[in-house]
């Protein structure tokens, strides 16, 4: 099987508020995937359910094979959740938090030791494992919550906006945690809303909008979806408009025909397709 | 045995907690309880015309309001707090544990706490009124209190979504079952109303129970021990609904 995850026709209620509108996507073995989309699109809402904490209203999500209704324990072995919110006990120390993630993971008590202290060696977590986790920095508190989370060497981890609210530097920290986590074989699903970030990480990004899937594939071929090349242009009263073309030799006759503007042409980026797809219309693509 | 082994993985982090605070975790226990046995042992027994029998009578009532305070906000405030701020109650939701193991697990702490501080206030009451029975029931009988009251906890955990509304449970509930459920005083002097109010708590039927165990004079009552089961039964199925929902 090609699929660590496949997700069928899922709907999530709340009331008679729909936040997941039949959404359908699989995550392929060993892939970043992103998850991208606006606040309250159902990013969190969507990795709950897979997580097998959010009951939903219809249709199917697997883990390897194991459906999360029938085999949520089996499901479960199979995941890995860093949540938006630490969600590590903050009255315990990082070893702590890491041997009772181990110990709930039904790791042989033999073993528990080692594997915490060579996982917290090749992420450099040694000098912090005494420290209580509320005396942690957040770029730490956030490594820890990682950690803790592929302590029982998941198949796939999923990262809920892993670096929401997090300075430049304790970001570039967790990005490469990410990529190495992922060269050792731990498939990653990543939610986020920052583009950049998805754009830097992810092999394929899938965007939601106000529950539904709009658009999903490699950085690639989402900006075939709006045209490869921009042109974005300022009027006098300085607002910014940008035009999306297929080939660059489009873009730059279109170009030539403002003569009263300013413009410039550059490559499309991911978040001139999210824009696209999100923006106030309610995105052009759906 | 798959049970008992995941109640045990969920109760590891606040055992070490506990574990880690065992002298502030001691002292918390027991100093309320020593209050009321000195208070109302000493003081409002001095006044009496027979204080060694009233003495005599308040030393289980004591053990059971210790199975209550020693367990009910330990384990509602600890698993309010990992629920809404520390976010860590989720954890045990995502991981391959039984959602009995997760409740029983949860309940562990309040039970230990109970065991410890009661089994210390057996030795004082013993050691100030020599005539009240020791046996292995009366160990029994306060871990079940403590399970019972471990679960009130856990589901007024589960329930409140404000550190405010757990005081208001903890007056409204708590502090009136503290003084009124046969602790200190006979609940047949009591109006007929409130007496049959008092009968349908929990903690009315935990200190009939270890009075029939401890006292010579007292019988352990059928239907106490049957209320009791009733409670832990409901509590539980209250605690298992919640969670089974996600509606914690």
């Amino acid at each position: 099987m090609d699929n660590i995850v496949e997700v069928r026709d899922l709907v999530v209620k709340f009331g008679d508020f729909t936040a997941v509108d039949g959404i359908s996507f699989d995550v392929k073995k060993g892939e970043i995937f992103g998850f991208l989309g606006p606040n309250g699109a159902g990013k969190t809402t969507t990795i709950r359910t897979i997580t097998t904490i959010q009951q939903y209203t219809s249709g199917s999500v697997s883990i390897d094979g194991h459906d999360i209704k029938d085999e949520y324990l089996e499901a479960r072995k199979l995941i890995g959740i860093a949540q938006q919110h630490i969600s590590l006990d903050k009255d315990l120390t990082v070893r702590q938090n890491l041997k009772h993630h181990a110990i709930l993971h039904k790791i042989p008590k033999k073993d528990i030791d080692r594997i915490v202290n060579e996982t917290a060696d090749i992420l450099e977590l040694r000098e912090f494992m005494d420290h209580k986790v509320m005396d942690l920095s957040g770029g730490w508190k956030r490594k820890a919550a990682i950690i803790a989370a592929i302590i029982h060497q998941p198949k796939i981890l999923l990262l809920d906006e892993p670096t929401a609210g997090l300075d430049t530097r304790s970001r570039y920290m967790l990005w490469d945690l990410v990529r190495m986590l992922n060269e050792r074989g731990t498939t990653i699903f990543l939610t986020t809303h920052y583009i950049e970030e998805a754009e830097a990480l992810c092999d394929r990004v899938a965007i939601i909008n106000n529950g539904k899937l709009v658009a999903i594939g490699t950085v690639d071929e989402l900006r075939d979806l709006i045209g490869q090349v921009a042109v974005e242009t300022t009027d006098d009263s300085g607002k910014r408009k940008v035009h999306y073309f297929r080939t660059r030799e489009e873009a730059t006759d279109f170009a030539h025909t403002l003569t009263d503007r300013l413009y410039s042409v550059r490559k499309t980026t991911l978040e001139d397709v999210f824009l696209e797809i999100t923006g106030e219309d309610g995105g052009k693509l759906q | 045995m798959s049970i008992l082994d995941e109640t045990y993985r969920v109760a590891w982090g606040d055992l070490q907690y506990m574990w880690g605070n065992k002298i502030e975790v001691l002292l918390s226990s027991l100093i309320g309880p020593l209050l009321y046995l000195l208070a109302f042992g000493f003081g409002v027994g001095g006044t009496m015309e027979d204080p060694d029998t009233y003495v005599m009578y308040i030393v289980p009532g004591i053990i059971s309001l210790t199975t209550l305070s020693a367990t009910f906000s330990t384990v509602s405030m600890k698993v309010l707090v990992q629920r809404l701020f520390y976010m860590s109650f989720d954890e045990l939701l995502l991981c391959p544990i039984h959602i009995t193991s997760i409740i029983l697990g949860k309940t562990v702490q309040g039970i230990v706490r109970a065991f410890i501080s009661c089994t210390i206030l057996l030795v004082v009451g013993w050691l100030i009124s020599p005539e009240v029975v020791i046996s292995p029931w009366i160990i029994l009988a306060i871990l079940v209190g403590g399970l019972m009251f471990s679960l009130l906890g856990l589901l007024a955990g589960i329930l409140t979504n404000k550190t405010q509304n757990l005081s208001l449970f903890s007056s409204i509930v708590v502090v009136p079952m503290t003084f009124l459920c046969g602790t200190l005083f006979d609940v047949d002097v009591l109006p007929d109303a409130v007496a049959y109010a008092i009968y349908v708590l929990p903690l009315t039927h935990l200190s009939n129970l270890m009075r029939g165990i401890m006292l010579t004079d007292y019988s352990v009552g059928v239907d106490s021990v049957a209320i009791i089961f009733i409670y832990i039964a409901v509590m539980f199925g209250a605690c298992y609904y919640m969670i089974k929902n996600n509606k914690c």
